[in-house]
C-alpha cells in the first residue's frame, strides 16, 4: 500500500499541478518536512514558488506561476478557518504576492481532496478548471470570456448543474490585464496585487470545485475541547460577539476618524469632518439588510446591502467593507455611502481591487487639481475631489481599460505616475507599487514600519494598526517599534499559513504568535509543535518572502514611505502634527533589520540567519547579491 | 460634577444616544464612569467593553477631551467637571 509523504492529519496531503499549455494535470504530495517547516497557505506556497518562479520573469508572461492553497485548518470547525489563498508574482509589485479570501472555496477544495493547486503555462484558448473530487479537467471557457464575475459564476454553476460548486473567477479586468485585477469567489475578493491579471494572462477564466469528502482529525475529543474553548472566546469578546456582527469592518470609520487616522483626499489630510455619512452606523441604518458569515465563523461580519437611491438604485452588494469606504469614499473626498456600495459592487463584478481602484481615482483627482493631468488626458472629465458622480463611471473605465484615463490608471498609481512625470510620483500613495489602504502611517509609527518593510508593499496585513490604535502599546513613539512590528509580522504570516482570518486578532494574538494558535495546529494535525517552533516557522516564511523580493531587486532603499508621509505633518484633526520623518523611519529600519538578523546596509537576510532557519539553498542564493 | 459622554457603534446602541450628559461624584475616575454605565445599562454595556471570560477590559482608547487614555492601563485616570469623554470603539481588528 502507498504510504503518503505527509502523515500529518488535517492536510489532504496532495496538491494539483495543472499545466495549461500542455493540458497535463498531475497530483503531487506534500511532505512532512514541508508541513512542519512551512505549515500551509502562504508558507508552503512561498517555498514552492521560490523554486518554481525564476527571478526577473514577466509576471504577465508564460513563466509566471499561480497557486491556490489552503491551510491545515480549512474545513474544520475552527472559527474563521474558511479561507483560500492565492499566490504568485504580482504584476503590480513585481515580487511574491499573496491574497486571501473567506467564503467557502477553501474548505470545498479540501473536501475535494486537495490542499491546493499550482497552475503554470498559458492555455491556447480560454479555459476553466473543474475539480469534482478526483475528476479534474480543463474545460473550454470561450463562451464565458467577457462575462463579469457574477455572471460567470452563475453560468458555470448552471453548466455543471450544481448549486454546490464553489467558483473563483476573473472578470473583464483580469482578461484585460488590469494590473490590480482580482479574483472573486462568491462575493469575496482575492483582492490585492493583481493576481487576477495573472489568471487572465494564462487565459484561465475560473476554477470550479466540488468536494464531498471531509477533513480527518487525530483526536475528536481533543478537538471538541478546543472548539468549545474557541467558541466561548468568540462569544465573550466584544469584537467578535457584538461589534463585527452588528457593524462589520465599517465600524472603523469612526474608530479611525475620531483619532485623526482616516485617509482623506489622497491622504492630504487624515480627518474627514463629514465622515458620519460613511460610518458603519449610517451604513447599517441606510442600506444593510442582513448579516452574513464565512464558513465556520460565528462573527457574521459581512453585510448584505441594497442601494436605495440614485443611478445605482436597487444595486445589491455584499459589503461595502471599511477599506472600500476609505478608498472609494473618503479618499475621493465624498461621503455618499450609497455611491461607495454601488462602486464596490462594480469593482467585484468587473474584477478589480477596490482599494487600488479608489486610491488610483484619488491620485487622478489630485493630479488633475494640481494641473498634472489635462482635460484631454482625463477624456474630458473634470476629475476633482468630491465628484461622487464620477466614481462608478471611472471604475468602469479602469476595469475595461477605456480611454486614456482608464488605461493610465489600470497600470496602478506607481506606473501611472511614472508616465505622467512632472513630479506626479509625489502624489502616488504607494510602496513597492501597492497603494496604502485606510490606516494611517503618519499617526502609527510601528505600523508605518510595517508598511515600509512589507514584502507585499503597503499592505495592512503585514504590520497591523491595531496595537497602536487601541492603546495596547504606546502610540506616539518609535521606541521598541522594530521588535513590535517583527513579532506582528510573525503572527500575521502564521495566520496566513493556517489560513485564519485576521479580524479576530485580539483572540489569536494580538501582538505575537500565541499558544492558542499552536494548540490549533497540534490538535488539527497531530504535530507536537512548540511555541518556539511555530514562531520560527513564521520567521522562516518571512525570510523566504524577503529573499524572493531581494532576487527581484528590492533592498533597504525600497522600504520607504511616500514623501507626503515623511515630509508633510498631518495638517488637521486629532493627530495634527504627526509625521514619520526619514530619520525616524531610518532609525526604525536599523532596529528592524538588526532584530531580524538582516544586513543593516542592504536589508538582505544574512547567511547566518538563513542557515539558522534551515534555508541553506536560499543562503547560497543570497550570497550572489 | 458633570461630564459629557460621546459614543459610537454598539455602545451608542446600548446607551441610546451619541452624546449623553452624566452626573458623577466629585473626584470620580474613568473606572467610576464605567461602573456607572454598567450599573445603569447592565450586562449589555459590560459586554461591549470587557472580555466576558476574563472580566478584563479589552484594549481600546478613551479620549478625555483630546487626550487618549488606555482601557488596559489608565482606567484610574481622574475626571473633572466639564470633561468630554469619548469611548473609542473596542474593536481590535481592521
Ligand atoms: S470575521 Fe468576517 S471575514 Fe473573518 S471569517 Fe468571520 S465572517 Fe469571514
Amino acid at each position: 500500500m502507498h504510504k503518503p509523504s505527509c502523515t500529518y492529519v488535517g492536510y489532504a496531503g496532495k496538491y494539483l499541478r495543472v499545466d495549461l499549455g500542455s493540458g497535463t494535470i498531475t497530483e503531487h504530495e506534500l511532505t512532512n518536512s514541508l508541513a512542519e517547516q512551512f505549515i500551509g497557505g502562504v508558507g508552503i506556497a512561498a517555498r514552492i514558488l521560490y523554486d518554481a518562479i525564476l527571478p526577473g520573469i514577466d509576471p504577465l508572461g508564460d513563466d509566471n506561476k499561480l497557486m491556490f492553497f489552503t491551510g491545515p485548518l480549512e474545513g474544520t470547525m475552527i472559527p474563521t478557518a474558511s479561507r483560500i489563498g492565492l499566490y504568485g508574482k504580482s504584476p503590480l509589485t513585481n515580487s511574491f504576492f499573496y491574497s486571501s479570501a473567506g467564503g467557502y472555496f477553501g474548505p470545498e477544495l479540501k473536501f475535494a481532496g486537495y490542499d491546493g493547486i499550482l497552475i503554470e503555462g498559458v492555455a491556447s484558448h480560454p479555459v476553466y478548471l473543474f475539480i469534482d473530487n478526483n475528476i479534474v479537467e480543463l474545460r473550454d471557457a470561450s463562451h464565458l470570456w467577457g462575462m463579469d464575475t457574477n455572471q460567470v459564476q452563475h453560468a458555470i454553476a448552471d453548466e455543471l448543474g450544481s448549486e454546490e460548486v464553489r467558483i473563483a473567477a476573473i472578470g473583464p479586468a483580469g482578461e484585460r490585464l488590469v494590473r490590480f485585477a482580482c479574483v472573486i469567489s462568491g462575493c469575496r475578493a482575492l483582492g490585492r496585487g493583481g493576481l487576477g491579471a495573472v489568471m487572465g494572462s494564462k487565459k484561465l477564466k475560473a476554477v470550479a470545485v466540488r468536494g464531498s469528502g471531509g477533513v480527518s482529525i487525530p483526536d475528536m475529543r481533543r478537538m471538541r475541547a478546543l472548539l468549545d474553548d474557541l467558541f466561548a472566546r468568540f462569544s465573550a469578546h466584544p469584537a467578535t460577539s457584538e461589534i463585527l456582527p452588528r457593524y462589520g469592518t465599517p465600524v472603523l470609520v469612526h474608530a479611525n476618524n475620531e483619532l485623526g487616522l482616516f485617509g482623506y483626499r489622497n491622504w492630504q489630510d487624515e480627518y474627514f469632518p463629514q465622515a458620519e455619512g460613511l460610518s458603519g452606523e449610517t451604513m447599517r441604518k441606510k442600506i444593510v439588510k442582513r448579516d452574513k458569515s464565512c464558513f465556520a465563523c460565528p462573527a457574521r461580519c459581512s453585510k448584505f446591502s441594497i442601494v436605495g437611491k440614485g443611478m445605482t438604485e436597487g444595486c445589491t452588494v455584499e459589503g461595502p467593507e471599511y477599506e472600500d469606504i476609505f478608498s472609494l469614499g473618503s479618499m475621493c473626498g465624498h461621503n455618499d455611502i450609497e455611491v461607495v456600495a454601488a462602486a464596490e459592487r462594480l469593482c467585484d463584478d468587473i474584477g478589480i481591487d477596490a482599494i487600488e481602484a479608489g486610491v488610483a481615482i484619488a491620485f487622478a483627482m489630485e493630479c488633475y487639481e494640481r494641473g498634472l493631468l489635462s482635460l484631454s488626458e482625463t477624456d474630458g472629465l473634470e476629475v476633482r475631489f468630491g465628484r461622487a458622480d464620477l466614481i462608478v463611471p471611472l471604475i468602469k473605465k479602469i476595469g475595461l481599460r477605456e480611454g486614456r484615463l482608464g488605461n493610465l490608471l489600470a497600470e496602478g498609481v506607481k506606473r501611472a505616475a511614472d508616465r505622467i512625470g512632472k513630479g506626479a510620483d509625489r502624489f502616488a500613495m504607494q510602496n513597492k507599487g501597492l497603494t496604502f489602504p485606510g490606516h494611517s502611517a503618519r499617526g502609527l509609527p510601528g505600523f508605518a514600519l510595517g508598511y515600509a518593510t512589507g514584502p507585499r508593499g503597503a499592505s495592512h496585513h503585514d504590520g497591523r494598526p491595531t496595537g497602536e490604535r487601541t492603546g495596547l502599546v504606546k502610540r506616539a513613539t518609535i521606541e521598541g517599534k522594530a521588535e513590535y512590528t517583527a513579532r506582528i509580522n510573525h503572527l500575521m504570516v502564521l495566520l496566513d499559513a493556517l489560513i485564519l482570518c485576521h479580524l479576530p486578532e485580539g483572540i489569536w494574538g494580538p501582538l505575537d504568535v500565541s499558544e492558542l494558535l499552536v494548540r490549533c495546529i497540534n490538535t488539527t494535525t497531530g504535530m507536537n509543535m512548540t511555541l518556539q517552533q511555530a514562531t520560527t516557522a513564521a520567521e522562516r516564511i518571512w525570510n523566504v518572502m524577503r529573499a524572493f523580493a531581494v532576487r527581484e531587486g528590492y533592498r533597504r532603499e525600497h522600504d520607504r514611505l511616500p514623501p507626503r508621509f515623511m515630509e508633510e505633518p498631518i495638517p488637521s484633526g486629532p493627530s495634527k502634527g504627526m509625521v514619520i520623518t526619514r530619520q525616524m523611519l531610518d532609525a526604525m529600519l536599523d532596529d528592524y533589520y538588526t532584530f531580524r538578523g538582516w544586513d543593516v546596509k542592504t536589508g538582505i537576510p544574512t547567511r547566518q540567519k538563513l542557515l539558522e532557519l534551515g534555508l541553506e539553498d536560499i543562503a547560497e542564493d543570497m550570497g550572489k547579491y | 460634577m458633570n461630564i459629557t459622554l460621546k459614543t459610537f457603534a454598539t455602545i451608542r446602541d446600548v446607551v441610546g444616544a451619541a452624546t449623553l450628559s452624566i452626573e458623577l461624584p466629585t473626584g470620580a475616575r474613568l473606572s467610576d464612569l464605567f461602573a456607572h454605565l454598567t450599573h445603569t445599562y447592565g450586562k449589555n454595556f459590560d459586554r461591549q467593553v470587557r472580555d466576558q471570560l476574563t472580566g478584563a477590559y479589552v484594549p481600546f482608547l478613551i479620549l478625555v477631551n483630546t487626550t487618549p487614555y488606555r482601557s488596559t492601563h489608565d482606567i484610574e485616570t481622574p475626571l473633572h467637571d466639564g470633561d468630554v469623554v469619548t469611548i473609542m470603539v473596542p474593536f481590535d481588528g481592521g
